[in-house]
Parts: structure tokens; sequence; C-alpha cells
């Protein structure tokens, strides 16, 4: 009976340290975040806590949300697409370029430019499900292709021509004086989030992702479900590299090839957000924020430029290994 | 630790008492708890040298936990293990194995890309000439156990060449190079043939003649009865019942293991189809390779057909023929007489036709995943909202994974757990319940109750009759002829790629199964 009591409060400081453990690797991410929010309330209340300031945040994380989602479905799927800030800074180009050189009216531009996207997304997915070649080298081949053939078509910034029209869609306030692009971003993350949850076509994607074989033998058609989350991927890199040149009023050679590893950390980071290990939407959401918090609180605070590659290195190391950690911790429970 | 393990020296397990041989490895009041979940309790055990010692009881009953303990990698609440009388440092996968322990587990830890010696010298010390090592003199002793264990390929050979019962030989070779004193085996002819259960069972004979001692863990329970000297069973993580050679019949070891009475193979009731319409499923002369060679078989509806005969045998080639997997070289597959073309999976199971794999983690579990959504993804578009459009009802959904679970007794906290941390027998129950949709006209099952405990097995077999019953061919491969016994109405034993012969009514018995499956009784 002694060694029952003895037991007693080990057993429970055990389970208090799981409980922790547990509690961190859900809401650690979210924690992180608020506590940022609050550091940089506290220190610059005057710059940080403004509404211009948050906007500025928001209409910044908003772009790097969009191709972030996009990554988000290739890993939800098992694969990886390194391609994505090539495919963006390439769509930016082909964009300026339509409108530019070929005189092409606004919308068609911006749908060719898309649909340019998603065939790129689909030449991806060939490769990877069809031809068999690992993602990682596939994605990379294809991107530094792309990064080729932009050069070829434009050396040079394109930006005489583009329509003072085109440059609104980036810079325009449509409501309440918020961004466009954040209203862009927070219709494509609703319907990409309804996709991944609520269609059968998600939870296929979710199968394919868990267990290759087992989605197979399920009936799952598992290449075309990869294929459909390689072109969302291509998809919405074509969308950041639309609206990075409307922001930027150019089309500018690798202007958009820094998203890449944003949206890595973003998708990491997410997710170690609560759900353990896995990739899923609202949890890219949160690591976008986290990024862009974490960024704008650097430029008010005066960090040398030197300071944001550390930074976000750093915060993708953190981000993949709590993501690691947070697997590891649910197949172990 | 430290200081505790190479200072207190405890006075041996007392001897005499119950005429047990003195023990080697004393087992004292182990207890572990998961999350507050009882895992051990109080056990105590001991093993003698050139002992064959059986673990029984159902999953999750303590058996691996107790191993674990035994091998360092989980550290116990209380208690502790003597080893020739010196306490073993708990927790320490090292210490475990400087003390002369070790383990083979189902997976076989080898690496596959290293010859077999190399992977039997692994981690042990290896002889040095001028700091480079000396192969000749260090391989040695793995020369000397290879004899031992009666190896007979070449010790060169990588062992992703070998067979599963030659990494066997490998694995206990390694053991023997570490002059283990103890070998624990968990379920070792799970993946074996007969000959080489055989084969390994007169190595553990052998082993324990000259002194070592095997601790033997397996749900076979007549291997365990014939091969094991003492019988440990456990249930609910604590020691139920010790029986030494003779001790426990197996119907007495099953009601140990189960905690009540199992109706045995005699009850059973076959149910003859009525053959004298269209077979529901027939294979005309299907070939493929050289694992498939010319099968042809019908299914009646309400029947539970079974495939009989060794690993090997293409059994589970035919399943993955008709399932859409591999293509057909000759020969085709007839639904209700109409000839079928079945180019995938996809395909199959349009066509009603589903599959349980043998593999239960690496071809059926989505690990990562809820019990409910492995339940539903093979039948998402009936939980559609509306039909034509690809949104989800989250009602429709719960509501059919929470029948399902019901129907088949899958024994989970909710819908939305983890479906990794349910047992065997209750994964097996949740993969079973993915195939329970109403156009599923065939089932086949590749070893339905392989590592599952009795209990499970029970619920499971009553499952596939219910399921036969209203109305769907069953196809069960297994081999356990036990399970084919009890299971099946009629039964097709294979061999070599050939069906040798089909039993019906009172001819199907255990003997004549395994009769069948080694000879040619019948011929085709």
């Amino acid at each position: 009976m002694q060694a029952a009591k003895a037991r007693t409060p080990d057993l429970d400081s055990g389970r208090r340290r799981r409980a922790a453990l547990t509690f961190i690797s859900r809401y650690g991410t979210i924690i992180g975040l608020l506590a940022m929010i609050v550091f940089f309330a506290i220190n610059a209340p005057g710059t940080f806590l403004s509404r211009a300031n948050f906007l500025n945040i928001l209409s910044q994380a908003s772009l790097t949300a969009i191709i972030s989602a996009g990554l988000t479905f290739t890993l939800v799927v098992g694969e990886f697409d390194l391609s994505i800030g090539n495919v963006a800074s390439f769509i930016g180009l082909v964009v300026a370029g339509l409108m530019a050189k070929e005189h092409l009216p606004i919308p068609l531009a911006v749908a060719l430019a898309l649909l340019v996207g998603i065939i790129i997304g689909l030449v991806n997915g060939f490769l990877v499900t069809k031809v068999r070649i690992n993602a990682v080298i596939a994605t990379i081949g294809v991107g530094t292709m792309l990064t080729g053939i932009g050069f070829s078509y434009a050396a040079f910034p394109i930006a005489i021509g583009i329509p003072r029209a085109f440059t609104e869609i980036s810079l325009g306030r449509a409501l309440f004086g918020v961004p466009n692009p954040v209203f862009i971003m927070a219709a494509l993350l609703i319907v990409m989030w309804t996709i991944l949850n609520k269609t059968d076509l998600g939870q296929r994607m979710q199968a394919v992702g868990s267990n290759i074989e087992a989605a197979r033998l399920s009936g799952i058609r598992v290449d075309r479900t990869k294929m459909f989350a390689f072109a969302t991927a291509g998809f919405c890199a074509a969308l950041t590299g639309v609206l990075l040149t409307s922001l930027l009023g150019s089309g500018t050679l690798a202007a958009a090839d820094g998203y890449l590893l944003d949206a890595f950390a973003a998708v990491f980071l997410g997710s170690a957000t609560l759900r353990e290990g896995q990739f899923h939407i609202a949890g890219t959401l949160i690591g976008v924020l986290i990024l862009a918090v974490g960024f704008n609180g650097l430029s008010i605070f005066g960090a040398p430029t030197y300071f944001q590659p550390i930074f976000k290195g750093g915060v993708l190391v953190l981000a993949v290994g709590l993501s690691s950690l947070a697997r590891r911790y649910a197949s172990a429970s | 630790m430290v200081s505790e393990a190479a200072g207190i020296r405890a006075i041996r397990g007392d001897p005499g008492a119950n005429g047990i041989p003195e023990a080697w490895i004393d087992i004292r009041g182990l207890g572990k708890h998961f999350a507050g979940e009882v895992a051990l309790h109080d056990v105590n055990m001991g093993v003698a040298r050139g002992e064959v010692h059986g673990l029984v009881g159902a999953n999750g009953a303590g058996k691996s936990t107790l191993i674990r303990c035994l091998a360092g990698v989980t550290v116990p609440d209380e208690g502790k293990i003597l080893v020739a009388g010196d306490e073993l440092r708990l927790g320490s996968p090292q210490a475990s194995e400087k003390a002369g322990l070790a383990f083979i587990h189902q997976e076989l830890n080898l690496v596959p890309h290293f010859s077999a010696l190399e992977n039997m010298l692994l981690g042990a010390p290896k002889a040095t000439r001028l700091g480079l090592i000396d192969w000749k003199r260090s391989s040695r002793p793995a020369r000397a156990a290879a004899e031992r264990v009666g190896i007979k390929f070449p010790l060169d050979a990588r062992v992703s060449d070998l067979s599963v019962g030659e990494r066997w030989l490998v694995m206990i070779s390694k053991a023997l190079v570490r002059e283990a004193s103890l070998i624990a085996m968990d379920e070792p002819t799970a993946a074996l043939s007969g000959p080489e259960s055989e084969q390994l069972f007169s190595i553990i004979r052998d082993l324990a003649a000259s002194g070592v001692a095997i601790l033997y863990v397996s749900h076979r329970l007549d291997e365990v009865l014939d091969l094991c000297d003492r019988i440990t069973v456990f249930r609910d993580g604590e020691v139920v019942d010790r029986a030494a050679r003779g001790g426990l019949d197996k119907r007495g070891l099953i009601r140990a293991i189960v905690g009540h009475d199992v109706k045995g193979a005699e009850g059973r009731r076959r149910i003859e189809a009525d053959k004298s319409g269209v077979p529901l499923f027939s294979a005309r002369d299907v070939a493929r390779g050289a694992a498939v060679k010319g099968v042809s078989f019908d299914l009646y509806r309400g029947e539970i057909l079974a495939l009989g005969g060794l690993v090997g045998s293409g059994r589970t080639e035919v399943a993955r023929l008709a399932f859409g997997v591999d293509r057909l070289q000759r020969g085709h597959f007839e639904m209700s007489g109409k000839r079928l073309t079945i180019g995938s999976e996809t395909q199959a199971i349009e066509l009603g036709i589903a599959l349980v794999p043998e593999e239960r983690r690496s071809q059926g579990l989505m690990l990562a995943q809820s019990v409910a959504f492995n339940i539903n993804i093979a039948s998402l578009h009936s939980l559609r909202v509306v039909d034509i459009l690809p949104f989800l009802s989250s009602r429709k959904m719960r509501n059919q994974a929470g029948r399902l679970i019901k129907d088949l007794g899958v024994k989970t906290p909710s819908p939305s757990t983890k479906i990794a941390s349910l047992s065997g027998g209750n994964q097996q129950k949740a993969l079973i319940a993915r195939w329970l949709r109403p156009d599923t006209k065939i089932l086949i099952l590749d070893e339905p109750s392989r590592g599952v405990d009795i209990g499970a097995r029970e619920e499971i077999h009553n499952a596939i009759r219910k399921l036969a019953r209203s109305g769907v061919g069953v196809i069960v491969i297994s081999s356990e002829a036990e399970e084919l016994a009890v299971l099946a109405d009629r039964i097709v034993v294979m061999r070599e790629g050939h069906v040798v012969g089909e039993l019906t009514g009172d001819d199907i018995t255990e003997a004549r199964i395994v009769e069948m499956s080694y000879h040619d009784a019948v011929g085709s």
C-alpha cells in the first residue's frame, strides 16, 4: 500500500506534464502569436497598435497566405512543391507582359495568367504521379526552368504600359478601407477550408496523405487527387504573382521567389497548431500571421536588414521542428 | 540509478516453492500505468535457464509491456527485475543487453542492404588490427552461431534477398553472437510457412537444451502448448494463470485468456449454399505469372468461401487480381454470369467488390485519422448532403460511423478518437466496417484475424457470418487451418498457384485442410 501511495504524486506529475505537452503542441503557436502582439503593443504602442499598421500587416500577410494555402494542399496529400515561388514570379511577368506587350484587356490577362499557373501545377503533378519523379526534384526543376523562361521573356522589369486600373486590384480598398487582397485571401481561404474539410475531395486528399496504399485500396484515384493538389498550388502561386505585380506596378524577374521560404515556414508552423502535425488551412493562416507580425515588429524596432533572413530561417527551422515534435508526440500517445 | 544497480545485490528468488525451478530472470511486483490506465499490475514471474516459457493473453493484456520493460524500452512504475540475482537497471536498453537479454520483434530489426554476417555483428564488439576491423577474426562467433542454428545460405547474402524464415535465423544468430542467455520472441510464426515454423521450433528446443531461456509470445495456442515448458497467461495487465507443461489444455488456456468459455468448431453450423442458380462470383482459369497458374472457383450468395493453403500458395495474389490491384494475364472473373473487366481498385469497388487487405497497418489504416474517418472513407459519395454536390453531411458521416461502430462492436471512446490508439482487433473491425455499404456484393478478407486477440477474433468471425447471411458473398483467406475450419462454409485449397481441392460440410477439419495444403490429395 505504501508503494501505491508513493506512486501517486509521481503519476500526477507525469499526467500534468503530458497535459502541458498536449496544450503546448496544440496552442503553442497561437500563444506565441498573442505574446508577440502583446510585446510589440507594450513596447511600441503608438506605431504597432494602430489601425493603419494592422491593415498593413494584414495586407502583407494576404499574399503569403494565398501562396501558403496552395502549398498546404500539396503537403496534405504528402507531396512537396518547391516551384511556387518561381511560379509566382513567372506569372507576375506573364500578366505584366500580356497587358503591356500584348495589350490584352485586364480580365483576360489575369484569367490567362491564372490558367498558366494551373497548367504549371498540372505539369508538376504529372511529373510526380505519372513519371514518378520525386516531388522535390521535379518541382525544383520546373521552377528553375520557369526562371530561365522568364528571363528570356523579360530581362528588365515590365513597368511601362501597365494600366492604372490593374494596380488598383492590390492597392484599392473596396470596403471599410481594408485593402482588396485581404478580401481575396479571405474568400480563397474559406473556399479551400471548405474543400479540405467539407467535401469528399478533401477527405480523399487527407486519406492519400495519411496512407497512400490504404487510400488506393479504398478505391481512391490517388494520382488524380494529387494532380488536383498540385494544380491548386499552381493556381494559388499564380494569384500571388498577379497580386504582387499589381502591388508593385511592374512585372519583375524573381520578384516573388522569396515567398517560397515564407510559405514553408507558415505551413509547418500551422501544422504544429491545433491538430498535432497535420497540415490544415486554419493553421497555415496562423503561421502566416506569426511571420507577418514578426516582420512588422522587426521593422518597427528598426532591426537591421540582415536580421530579416535570420528571423525567417530561424522560424522555418523552429516550425519544422515543432511540427515533427507534434507528430511524434501524437503518434506516441 | 547507477549506484543502485551496482550496489544492491538482492537475495536469490526462493527456489523450492511450488517446485518451480530456480529463476534466472526473476520479475517481482512489476507495475506500469499509462495515463492512468493499468498496463501491468503486480506481475511476478520467473524464467529459468533452459526453459521455453510461453506468454499468452489477448492484445493489450500486458505481454508487450512486460517485454518492453525487460528490454529497457519502457520504465516500470514499480517493482524490479533480477537477472541471476543481480538487480537489472531499469529503462536502459544497454543494461538489458549487457545482462544477456535479447529481443526479436515481429518487424525483425535488420538492415536490409547489409549482409547476414554484417547484421549479426551489428553493434557487437569487433576485433581490430591496426585500428581497422579484422573481419576474419570478428566473424568467427557469427559463423559459429550460424552453424548452431543451421543456416545453409551464404553469410554474405544480403538480408533483403533472404526469406522471412531465413531472416529469423539471422536474428537468432545475432542474439547468440551477443551470448544472450534469454531470447524473447514476439509472434515468431506469424509470417513463417509450415516447414519454416517446424525448423524454428527445433532450433528453439536446441537452444533451450543448451541453457538459453526462451520467452515465447504467441497467439497460436497449439504452438505454445506444444513448445513451452511453462505458460504464463496475462489478462488486463495481470498474471491470471500459470501452468507447467500438461497443466492446461487448449480449452483451459482459451478460458484463461478470455475469462470465459468460447464455443469451439464443433457446434458450428455450415450453410450449404443454393448451388442451383448462377454463382454470384466466379474465377475462370485466372492466371498471372508464377503465383497464380489458372485458378477457378465459384462463390454463391450468402456463402463464406475460404481460400486455404500455405503462405505463398497464391491466395493473396488471387485476391489482388479480383480487386483490380494486379492485371490478369489469362482467364477472367464473372459476376452473376456476366464477364467482368476489372482494370483498377476503383472499378472493382464500383462493381461491388471489396477487399480488407492482409497488412492492417500499411495497407488498411490511416493512422493519423479518426475512427470515423477510417470507416467512412470508402463510402463518401453516399454521405453527401445532396447527391449532385460534393459537400459532405456531418450528420450523415456521424450517423454512419456511429451505427457501424455499434454493429461491429468497435471499442472506441468516441468516433473521433484517432484509430492509432485502438487495439489491433478493434482496428480490424473498423476496417471491415469500411466495406459494410449497401453496394458491397463481394467481400474479400485477407488474414482477417492476424495479430488479433482471441476475443476480438470471435467478434470478427461473428460479424463475417452475419454479413454472409445478409446475402453478401464472402471470401476469406487465412493461413490458420483452425480459423478456416471454424469460419468457412466451403474451402478451396490452393497449392503453388493451383486449386488442389475443395472441402465441404463435415469434410472441413483442420487436419484435412493442412493435409491438402501440403500434399496433392485430391488433384486438380
